[in-house]
């Protein structure tokens, strides 16, 4: 059997099969991109903080630009070589469009690695602090946990005395990280009590673990069976009993409906009690000495005597001081403090100056009020070159909100080095990797900041989780990345390994090419709307 | 010239590999043929149809019995741990009701519905019908069904995860979806998650579907298959496979926000200031969108609907004129409407969201559409309806089901009309009236449809026919108990039932006594006047179990015991299908089919017989028949 008009076109539809199919691909994908460009403008009209503006570098994003553009003519270079029967420039050409696909995911990848380690902190009264967090360190040394990881100084600390476990539900890294932390502390978690279940019916209870064994994993998973087996055990028991009453109850009312009667059908449990097995839903350890646990604060609810891990684990022991610690600030924003005074009906200004950090942090104070000078002469700048507008009396051009409210890095490191703002000097290399923390280090350029852990608002890396912007922004680049690796795949399977097809088949080598090439341009295409959307507005 | 001789042995090397005996294995598990994947597709979407109604019996006996436990003949199923975990004394808790739900749809829609329509039908008969040796691209085909089939059963493995399955109904809304299985600590294991992995399959696998179809229709139509001489089903599936390969895209981009939501803790669908009474204040950054998600998701929601239904008006548009032995009526305005319909379809998404406050504007819009589209729908049902006007029916097995088709399915459409004004929705939204009305359209309306598709091209699969007693057995107590369960819907919601009272309405009877004296409370009047209607309907759904168990002896007995069919065109049908042996081998047809007419051409006066198949050369009497020129 042939499938037709795999190599040659149909007459009257003009078209081989593989070019129908890759247009109605593509026809899908843009569906699946339409998807997302739509979900930007929904969420960025539905907004209801500060839609972050041109915070993206641009530089990294214009190069990728046209790293793509060019890999999509040099794709079609490689298809017209292959036409020609020219294999020496087929192979260049393919070979400079996945180098430039492979250039295009370093440049990628920098720009997410660099957003991956950069903290962003919304504090309680809507003003934002963004920087690098310190490591916890003892004496010179930096602590490391289990894993062998620098800690960050962003931990919810316990003074543990007491840890108690859901026996379904334990989450059996957390219990390593425990046992780990304790040993760590010289400390020990041993089971608080005896525990003794009845594990066979209607034997006596039987001991399972003394009181001072030490947690484990095998203990806990010990536990969990029994658990188990005697909730299955004594579930099937009280379905039987409930069956056989609600058996009598029908008897016993004929004509009455389920609902009617419902309320006097009941299990009995006495009867049933010598049947049963011993549920053992929680198991209680204690710390013995008292030791401190530290938790990311995403796994944890902390209160002041019991914090709750999301595991159902319950931690007993006084709440510390889990300060947040930024080794280095580099951007003071205003602009969601402003936008909340504006909806409660207060001068953004005045509510600013009222904001806990101006208040608690001489640093902020400073850097704000040069922040006003400087937004006094943008203004006065504006004035001169757009004028005032007769009628109302007010200029022609204000400050942007963010030009209003957000003191960033470069205006940390304008800051620092005595000039205005927009006339500092940015090394090429901080224009890829953010500002470089170690070398600014002498001007002081960027100040230290331990935020108490009650001021902490919703805190996060400059990942998804920080806001819808950055959402959208990795989920947008990051689908395309992935198109962009697929499609170099398949073009450097057609360089390294067409050359068979080429030889046999050269028409259909150049057919695959065109298609994969098809597809190459779409990927660039969605690029030339992303790079504005994400990087420019 | 060296290069085109080894182009020639590498041709004969790959030709010669098909006429070695492939082997079980790749004969009928890896098989790229699309009649075998045509099946393949048609049993595990029916063994998801099974569980998914299994579910659906198990929810009935939640609503009908609520404080009874689930009786033996019933939980047998269900190991002792299971029942220990989900069923609380034997009884459904709500928990357990709400993942039964959500599953139940997720599995007749995405796994039970769309694959057997689309992927069984759809694969099995459109090549044979347009004279293909095969797909466009036989393993693209193969890899859409493995594809399909490890998304279900990636669906299906988070019953016996710790969280349990998906629980915030098919639809799988924000902020409760985002919310639901929040405590599982390893996002990848909750069941919440894993119905969204499985989502993404299902459309990676619905796409290369699509682009396979579309191709296959546009491409590979044999010599003379010109567009207008196609039969109805093959436009159907035309029309299906656009909407496929355009509107379930954006619900992949849904998916893949939800699942940022989920693993990454974004908040695409989290709006500020999320407080549960669990959790607290949310710890997430909010400022995201709920509406946002609706709209995604029924964007593909309603073209879905007529991805269930066009395989189904396939069916029965074909087999129709053949058991009325005459055309098509309105073959061309069928045609033309289902273009419009499958244009329509994508204007129309959100009538299901009159109530979340979008605005008068919008919902106008969206009325206008809704109303126009059911123009289209009821050109093409009265086409059929008017089909049998004068014909000389035989009531074939199949047709006995296509029969029933149209007036079922005219109960489903036009139940539908009040819940497209937004006025009359606000009553019956999220109603037991909505679950009768798109239930009559699925379950009687596209199933029967089903049920006769497999009647009717059971004798070119197998050589058989299948048993007429046995189906008899079949039909009738399915028809009346689909009405029986359906029909009182109806009547429940248009009293106030709401589709997600697990317990059947029960927990408002105390208050219907308190509430009797001034007959204010509509939920506790509801309850208490429509509450005995639920025995009577799940009894139905119990029976109409019971009677599927003969279509199912049917099915695999008629392989040995059924008759044998005598010639390669038992039903005396035109389409090209019937000129394939049988059953037909790998590459279909045993001559290069040229087609001289159209699809129905029956009882023409000028003929003895009462048909003239699509592939038989003229006589120099048809002088309207000739072979197109183009190919």
């Amino acid at each position: 059997m042939e499938i037709p008009y795999i190599v040659t076109p149909r007459k009257d539809t003009g078209l081989f099969n593989s070019k129908i199919a890759i247009w109605l691909f593509l026809a899908s994908e843009v569906m699946l991109f339409g998807g997302f460009f739509s979900a930007y403008v929904f969420l960025r009209i539905g907004a209801d903080y500060p839609w972050p503006e041109r915070t993206l570098p641009v530089l990294p994003g214009l190069i990728n630009t046209f790293v793509l553009i060019g890999s999509s003519m040099t794709v079609v270079f490689a298809w017209a070589s292959l036409k020609l029967h020219q294999w020496r420039r087929f192979q260049l050409f393919m070979g400079i469009t996945v180098a430039c696909a492979v250039i295009f995911m370093i440049l990628k990848g920098i720009e997410y690695n660099v957003k991956f380690q950069h903290q962003a902190v919304r504090l309680k009264d809507y003003s934002v602090v963004e920087g690098h967090l310190g490591y916890e360190k003892v004496g010179e040394e930096y602590e490391k946990d289990h894993n062998g990881h620098k800690i960050e100084e962003n931990r919810i600390l316990v003074e543990a005395t007491r840890v108690t476990f859901n026996t379904v539900r334990f989450h059996k890294s957390w219990v390593e990280e425990l046992i780990s932390q304790a040993e760590h502390r010289k400390s020990k978690i041993v089971l608080a009590e005896d525990l003794s279940a009845i594990i066979d019916e209607g034997q006596p209870p039987k001991t399972l673990a003394k009181a001072g064994d030490a947690l484990s994993l095998e203990l806990l998973e010990r536990l969990q069976k029994a658990h188990l087996d005697a909730r299955a055990h004594n579930g099937a028991l009280r379905t039987a009993a409930l069956r056989g009453e609600w058996k009598k109850a029908n008897a016993a009312n004929p004509g009455k409906r389920g609902w009617e009667i419902a309320s006097g059908v009941n299990i009995d449990v006495e009867a049933l009690a010598p049947k049963l097995l011993t549920e053992i839903g929680t198991v209680a350890f204690t710390v013995e000495p008292a030791a401190r646990f530290d938790f990311q604060p995403r796994d944890v609810r902390e209160a002041e005597t019991q914090s709750r891990l999301r595991d159902d684990t319950l931690v007993d022991g006084k709440l510390l001081a889990s300060p947040m610690v930024f080794h280095y600030v580099d951007a003071i924003d205003f602009q969601h403090l402003a936008m909340k005074a504006v909806e409660k009906g207060q001068d953004p200004m005045v509510a600013i100056e009222d904001s806990w950090l101006i208040k608690n942090h001489p640093f902020a104070k400073e850097a704000w009020e040069w922040n006003k000078g400087e937004v006094a002469k943008l203004e006065k700048k504006l004035i001169e070159k757009y004028g005032m507008d007769g009628k109302t009396g007010k200029p022609n051009r204000e400050p942007t909100l963010k030009e209003r409210y957000r003191i960033g890095w470069k205006d940390f490191v304008a800051k620092a080095d005595g000039v205005g703002r927009e006339k500092e000097t940015i090394a090429l290399k901080e224009e890829f990797m953010g500002p470089d923390y170690k070398g600014r280090e002498a001007k002081h350029t960027f100040p230290h900041l331990s935020l108490p852990r009650e001021q902490v608002g919703f805190a996060s890396k400059f990942s998804p989780a920080w806001n819808t912007y950055y959402a959208i922004y990795f989920t947008i680049t990051g689908l395309h990345g992935l198109h962009v690796i697929g499609g170099a795949l398949v073009l450097a399977y057609y360089l390294f390994f067409g050359r068979k097809m080429y030889e046999s088949n050269p028409e259909w080598l150049a057919n695959r090419v065109e298609i994969g090439g098809l597809f190459w341009h779409f990927v660039d295409l969605v690029w030339i709307f992303v790079f504005p959307i994400l990087y420019l507005m | 010239m060296s290069s085109h001789d080894t182009s020639h042995a590498g041709h004969d090397a790959h030709h010669d590999d098909h006429h070695h005996n492939p082997g079980f294995i790749w004969k009928y598990v890896f098989s790229s043929d699309h009649k075998m994947i045509g099946l393949q597709y048609g049993i595990t979407a029916m063994l998801f149809l099974a569980f998914g109604f299994y579910l659906m019996m198990v929810m009935r006996w939640s609503i009908a019995y609520p404080h009874q436990p689930l009786p033996e003949w019933m939980s047998w199923v269900f190991t002792d741990g299971w029942k220990a975990r989900w069923l609380q004394d034997g009884k459904v808790t709500g928990e357990t009701y709400n993942m039964f739900g959500a599953m139940h749809g997720t599995i007749m829609v995405f796994l039970g519905i769309v694959p057997l329509g689309f992927g069984a039908f759809g694969n099995y008969v459109t090549p044979l019908q347009i004279g293909a040796p095969d797909m466009a691209f036989p393993r693209l085909n193969m890899a859409s069904y493995w594809v399909y089939l490890i998304g279900g059963l990636i669906m299906c493995a988070s019953f016996f995860m710790e969280s349990g399955p998906a629980k915030s109904g098919w639809t799988n809304y924000s902020p409760l979806a985002g919310f639901a299985d929040g405590q599982v600590v390893n996002q990848w294991l909750a069941g919440q998650t894993q119905w969204l992995i499985g989502l993404v399959c299902l459309i990676t696998s619905s796409l290369l579907g699509s682009v396979n179809f579309i191709t296959t229709i546009i491409n590979l139509r044999a010599r003379g298959m010109t567009w207008m001489r196609m039969p109805f089903f093959v436009w159907s599936m035309l029309v299906t496979g656009f909407l496929l390969l355009l509107a379930f895209p954006p619900l992949e981009a849904a998916g893949i926000m939800q699942l940022m939501d989920r693993v990454a803790h974004s908040s695409f669908f989290m709006p500020s200031g999320l407080f549960t009474k669990a959790e607290g204040l949310a710890d997430l950054s909010g400022g995201g969108s709920p509406l946002l998600f609706q709209h995604l998701f029924w964007f593909l929601g309603h073209p879905e609907v007529y991805v269930l239904l066009l395989p189904a008006f396939a069916c029965v548009a074909e087999i129709i004129p053949v058991n009325t032995r005459k055309p098509l009526w309105g073959y061309k305005s069928m045609v033309y409407s289902l273009l419009v319909l499958g244009f329509l379809s994508f204007v129309v998404w959100a009538h299901h969201m009159y109530m979340t406050g979008m605005g008068a504007a919008v919902s106008t819009f969206f009325q206008t559409t809704t109303v126009l589209i059911s123009i289209p729908s009821v050109v093409i049902i009265t086409s059929m309806l008017i089909s049998l006007w004068g014909g000389s029916i035989r009531f074939t097995p199949p047709m006995l089901w296509a029969c029933a088709f149209i007036p079922m399915f005219g109960i489903g459409g036009l139940t539908g009309l009040p819940l497209a004004f937004n006025l009359a929705d606000l009553h019956l939204h999220d109603t037991y009236y909505v679950i009768g009305h798109f239930h009559y359209v699925v379950a009687p309306g596209i199933l029967f449809g089903f049920f006769a598709g497999v009647l009717h091209w059971y004798p070119k699969i197998t050589g058989r026919f299948m048993s007429r007693t046995l189906n008899h057995l079949h039909f009738w107590p399915s028809l009346i108990c689909m009405n029986l369960i359906f029909f009182p819907m109806l009547l429940q919601g248009m009293a106030g039932f709401h589709r997600r009272w697990y317990n059947g309405g029960d927990a408002y009877l105390d208050k219907a006594t308190a509430a009797a004296a001034n007959g204010s409370n509509v939920f506790a009047n509801a309850a208490a006047s429509h509450i005995d209607m639920n025995i009577l309907m799940s009894w139905g759904a119990w029976t109409l179990a019971l009677a599927q168990i003969p279509f199912i002896i049917n099915l695999f007995g008629s392989l040995k015991f059924g008759r044998k069919v005598t010639s390669d065109n038992p039903w005396h049908a035109t389409t090209l299908e019937w000129a394939t042996p049988t059953p037909p081998g790998h590459g279909n047809f045993t001559f290069d089919p040229v087609v001289y007419r159209g699809p129905y051409e029956y009882s023409r006066p000028d003929r003895d017989e009462d048909f003239l198949p699509q592939w038989n050369e003229p006589i120099r009497t048809d002088s309207a028949d000739k072979p197109s020129s183009g190919h």
